[in-house]
């Protein structure tokens, strides 16, 4: 088996499947603590607030967006950059229509996703400079935020590198740092990605519960 | 008590409280150091150590040991977080009880939507049951068990104050009557130390036309057991008020202009006690806006000092009353400047969540002031600053002072009482 | 030469002012060789032939001329002369040909040298001297001196521009470097994804240079006491010598990038977007000047990472905390530290 045969076919088939069966494990976990039914008598909607909860706190509220302004930048230019690539560049579309949805959908033009591209990782370097650069930050961040950086960084990266899509041996090392990046991704803090609605969400539902837009 | 037990204590009570929510918390924090920025304790010292995420580091050690998806096979693997020791703990204590007033503004800001400041409460409860807790708080807590008072006021000194507002405002008050509209409960701090709101309620309900009184057995509205974070002393506490409150059978309770004391009684209340109260809780502020919708407290002669609004964390961000105050001022004030960051973003007092009864807390809440000394700074002219809570009041008047402005501080029921529409 | 206190400390970037001089002598050298090797690019037949034409013979079409003549007539216009536009009715252009002769026969074939160089001469200099250590020690007492987002942009600059720069060498030195030490198959792989990382973060770095400029303009404007500076060689020769914010060799080293930099962006663009020249000539000209101008800035960075990491005591300190010590800060830039501080960055017993 050549080595991008075992990379897009039995890596992957582990790498998706510890991905989606961990996610699941852990996000079910999380709910299953379970939390005590609150009975004072209610000013709001809880479910409600669940949702607004999840949207609100995708925007920067009042003051505070010019005291974070470049943690906004940064953050909205990677993840919005990430998220165009992965489900708007044409090697990915085939990829996904190929393997797992069976069909596909408009793709960016090469330009296109040049410029997404370019704004996901000018976000992203941004990003982890200011985890080392800023002494709070310093302080807070551990092993594994920077692992996680850096896996996400080495795959988009490798990607990268193989666009143009003209060496085996490029593509194959951007699908070896996928199936790593997909493996590692229910154990650390890459899965945010799926918590944040849960815990944006809960703060919504406790506040707006309350008649309240935390 | 052994060190270690010490920290198994704590850290059992830590996963106990340690519910779906906290856990879809820890889970989804990134790191982003935004809440840092909304830190009063943090902008005004410059120190990362006082990072909210940071405070509640031990609490989401013990949960990634032992309680989170995963956390067994980390155990196997040796993956998993070091215990949390009593040295550790210890050491923590200040960040969680002086440098954090419960404020929420961290929650606010913070992208991912966590509620560090509802966590640190829940993280109080570990400290508490290990007995771990600040002096100035441990001592409220005992003058609470022996006169319902954290500052160890009686009946006796509430009713001398009764008596000196009821000659000064010439309305009775009455104390005990049974089946009343309203029954108040205020803090100590106003008790002693602004007992004109006494003789504002009884000016405002008069003209209301509402019956109201004050329980000789459960007067007190701060619950220390909150600020400490016990729930079964915050529940002994509250206890005495349902009950009399229930044996009167008043129809409402009405929480005063008081930080924490509101959510005490309105929303943690019927959960610590486990039932439905049968009367209706109300805050001052609430119940004063509807007046005045209603017509009954008609606004008079406007006060024309330059005038503007603290919003008190417990009452505005974490109370959801942010129209209520405003709608009264611009009624009863001609010159009513709101501050820069005002409403939902504004700034605690600083010594809200029971820093102000923490002695070791004084000169870290002192800098914390300096960010609402400003805001304060930002308004020209600035005559007086209407401050809703008697603990900000308090803090206000020391904080002032420290930083040698002169600024009347006043309280909102008193300024609604002196402008209310002659007869 | 064992120095005295005061003499031996070489400030912070005279070095890299004293490399940039050096890049620019070379840079020159390098311009005047290639117009010495471009007057003997005129081809002289084999010393053997024959010709064909003789004078006796038949007329030739073009009349007594020689073959020369008529080569010379098909590439129209002067060999000599590689900016002049192409005359009418041409078959032949030679400037590629001149063009890839400068490219392969000075650019590939000694621009790797450089930076190597470079780093051996720092590497002696680190030897024989060693870290220039903070005088009087550290205080324990820090002054703050960039800000979260001058880090941060100086750093993200900083990785692009790694980024760029290695990817850069790959691509230009995969014939000569890669091929005979790792072979054609590495040398192809290498050179794709150098390729595709080039083109990508080169854009980012023209962001990223207008960042930079914006926040490190300020303080970055030449005045007299850089010249007093610059006189006395940063303090090589004796004597301490004051500088502001940033010294002779930093401001020059902002410039440099500044001006190379933008040179970079444009000639970097052409490259990306050829479809937008109709005379090749520009995008040969871009590939020259990007070469030269790639080989000048990594020269200079490496200097200057130099300065920044193991050369200077402290330095670090500036972009890694954002806080310099305050012993360091009166000995390499007493007038900022006065300005900033409001104390005087004179000690007792210091030379001056």
């Amino acid at each position: 088996m050549s080595f991008i045969e075992f990379v897009e076919g039995p890596l992957y088939y582990v790498a998706a499947t510890v991905f989606v069966l961990g996610a699941l494990w852990r996000l079910i976990g999380i709910i299953r603590i379970g939390r005590k039914k609150d009975i004072s008598p209610p000013k709001g909607s809880d479910a409600l607030g669940f949702v607004k909860g999840n949207l609100r706190h995708f925007f920067p509220r009042g003051i505070f967006a010019r005291r974070t302004w470049l943690h906004i930048v940064g953050g909205y230019g990677f993840h919005l950059g990430l998220f165009g690539l992965l489900l708007f560049a044409a090697p990915h579309v085939a990829f996904i229509s190929d393997r797992i949805t069976g069909f596909s959908w408009p793709t960016l033009p090469r330009w296109g996703f040049i410029i997404t591209a370019e704004v996901a990782f000018l976000g992203l370097i941004v990003l982890w400079v200011r985890r080392f650069s800023d002494p709070v930050m310093r302080l807070i961040s551990d092993w594994d935020d920077h692992l996680g950086t850096w896996l996400t960084f080495l795959a988009m990266l490798t990607g990268c590198f193989a666009m143009g899509e003209s060496s085996v041996f490029l593509r194959a090392t951007h699908m070896l740092l996928i199936d790593i990046w997909l493996i590692y991704f229910p154990f650390g803090r890459l899965m945010h990605a799926f918590t944040f609605f849960l815990s944006r969400g809960n703060t919504g539902a406790t506040y707006g519960r309350k008649g309240m837009n935390l | 008590m052994s060190d270690q037990s010490r920290a198994d204590i704590a850290v059992a009570k830590f996963l106990e409280h340690t519910d779906s929510e906290a856990a879809s918390f820890f889970e989804a924090c990134v790191h982003c150091g935004e809440c840092a920025d909304a830190c009063q304790f943090y902008l005004s010292t410059g120190d990362p150590k006082y990072t909210p995420t940071y405070k509640l580091q031990p609490m989401i050690r013990a949960y990634n040991r032992d309680k989170a998806p995963f956390s067994s096979l980390k155990k196997m693997l040796g993956l998993a977080p070091s215990k949390v020791t009593e040295e550790e703990l210890l050491e923590w204590e200040p960040l969680v009880y002086d440098s954090c007033n419960m404020c929420a503004r961290c929650t606010l800001v913070c992208p991912m939507g966590i509620d560090i400041a509802g966590t640190i409460r829940k993280m109080r409860e570990g400290y508490a049951a290990a007995g771990m807790v600040p002096e100035g708080l441990q001592s409220a807590a005992e003058y609470v068990k022996k006169t319902s008072s954290p500052m160890g006021v009686t009946i006796k000194a509430l009713k001398a104050q009764i008596a000196h507002q009821e000659k000064a405002c010439g309305i009775p008050i009455e104390v005990d009557k049974q089946g009343a509209d309203y029954m108040a409960i205020f803090s100590s701090m106003e008790i002693m130390g602004y007992p004109e709101v006494l003789g504002a309620y009884a000016k405002l309900f008069k003209k209301a036309g509402v019956s109201w009184t004050i329980s000789s057995v459960a007067y007190e509205a701060t619950n220390v057991g909150v600020q400490i974070g016990s729930a079964p002393l915050a529940k002994e506490i509250l206890q005495r008020v349902v009950d009399a409150a229930e044996a009167l059978e008043v129809k409402h309770v009405i929480s005063p202009e008081c930080g924490h004391a509101y959510g005490a009684i309105r929303w943690a209340g019927p959960n610590l006690m486990g039932r439905q109260f049968k009367f209706e809780v109300v805050h001052i502020i609430e119940l004063l806006d509807q007046l005045r919708r209603e017509g009954k407290i008609p606004a008079g002669k406007k006060d024309g000092r330059r005038m503007t609004l603290h919003d008190p964390c417990q009452i505005i961000r974490r109370g959801g009353l942010m129209k209520e105050p405003r709608s009264l001022l611009d009624d009863s004030c001609s010159d009513f400047i709101e501050m820069k960051g005002a409403g939902i973003t504004n700034f605690c007092c600083g010594g809200g969540g029971g820093v102000s009864a923490n002695p070791r807390a004084e000169e870290l809440k002192t800098a914390a002031f300096g960010l609402k000394v400003e805001q304060l700074n930002g308004v020209e002219n600035l005559e007086a600053v209407v401050v809703p809570c008697g603990n900000c009041r308090t803090v206000f008047e020391d904080g002032l002072d420290a930083y040698d402005m002169d600024l009347e501080v006043v309280g909102l029921s008193e300024l609604i009482a002196q402008t209310l529409a002659e007869e | 030469m064992k120095q005295q206190s005061g003499t031996g400390r070489l400030s912070n970037t005279t070095w890299t002012a004293r490399i940039a001089t050096i890049m620019l002598l070379c840079a020159l050298a390098l311009v005047f060789a290639t117009g010495e090797t471009y007057a003997n690019s005129h081809v002289r037949p084999p010393g053997d032939a024959v010709n064909v034409i003789a004078d006796d013979g038949a007329p030739n079409t073009l009349g007594d001329r020689s073959d020369a003549e008529i080569w010379d007539d098909f590439r129209g216009g002067n060999p000599r002369d590689i900016l002049a536009p192409q005359p009418e009715g041409t078959v032949m252009t030679t400037t590629g040909q001149q063009w890839r002769v400068i490219r392969e026969r000075f650019i590939v074939k000694y621009a790797g040298w450089f930076p190597a160089g470079v780093i051996g001469i720092l590497a002696l200099f680190f030897l024989v001297k060693g870290r220039m250590p903070i005088k009087g020690g550290r205080s324990g007492k820090t002054v703050p001196r960039f800000t979260l987002i001058h880090r941060i942009a100086h750093w993200t600059t900083a990785g692009v521009f790694m980024i760029l720069g290695l990817s850069g060498l790959i691509i230009l030195l995969g014939r000569p470097v890669i091929v005979p030490l790792f072979g054609r198959e590495v040398n192809s792989v290498l050179t794709s994804a150098s390729l595709q990382g080039h083109n990508l973060f080169g854009p980012l770095f023209i962001v990223c240079l207008i960042w930079m400029f914006v926040k490190f303009i300020r303080g970055n404007f030449f005045q007299l006491v850089d010249f007093k500076w610059i006189l006395k060689l940063g303090g090589l020769f004796g004597g301490h010598v004051s500088s502001s914010q940033f010294n002779f060799g930093e401001k020059s080293w902002f410039w440099l990038l500044m001006i190379v930099g933008a040179v970079m962006s444009v000639t970097g663009l052409a490259l990306e977007f050829p479809w937008f020249f109709e005379d090749l000539r520009w995008l040969q000209i871009s590939t020259i000047l990007h070469g030269v101008g790639a080989i000048a800035l990594i020269c200079v960075s490496i200097g200057h990472i130099y300065m920044g990491t193991i050369g200077v005591e402290g330095a670090i300190d500036s972009m890694l905390i954002g806080e310099v010590d305050e012993n360091w800060a009166k000995e390499h830039h007493d007038l900022w530290y006065e300005e900033v501080t409001g104390k005087s960055a004179k000690e007792a017993g210091e030379t001056t």
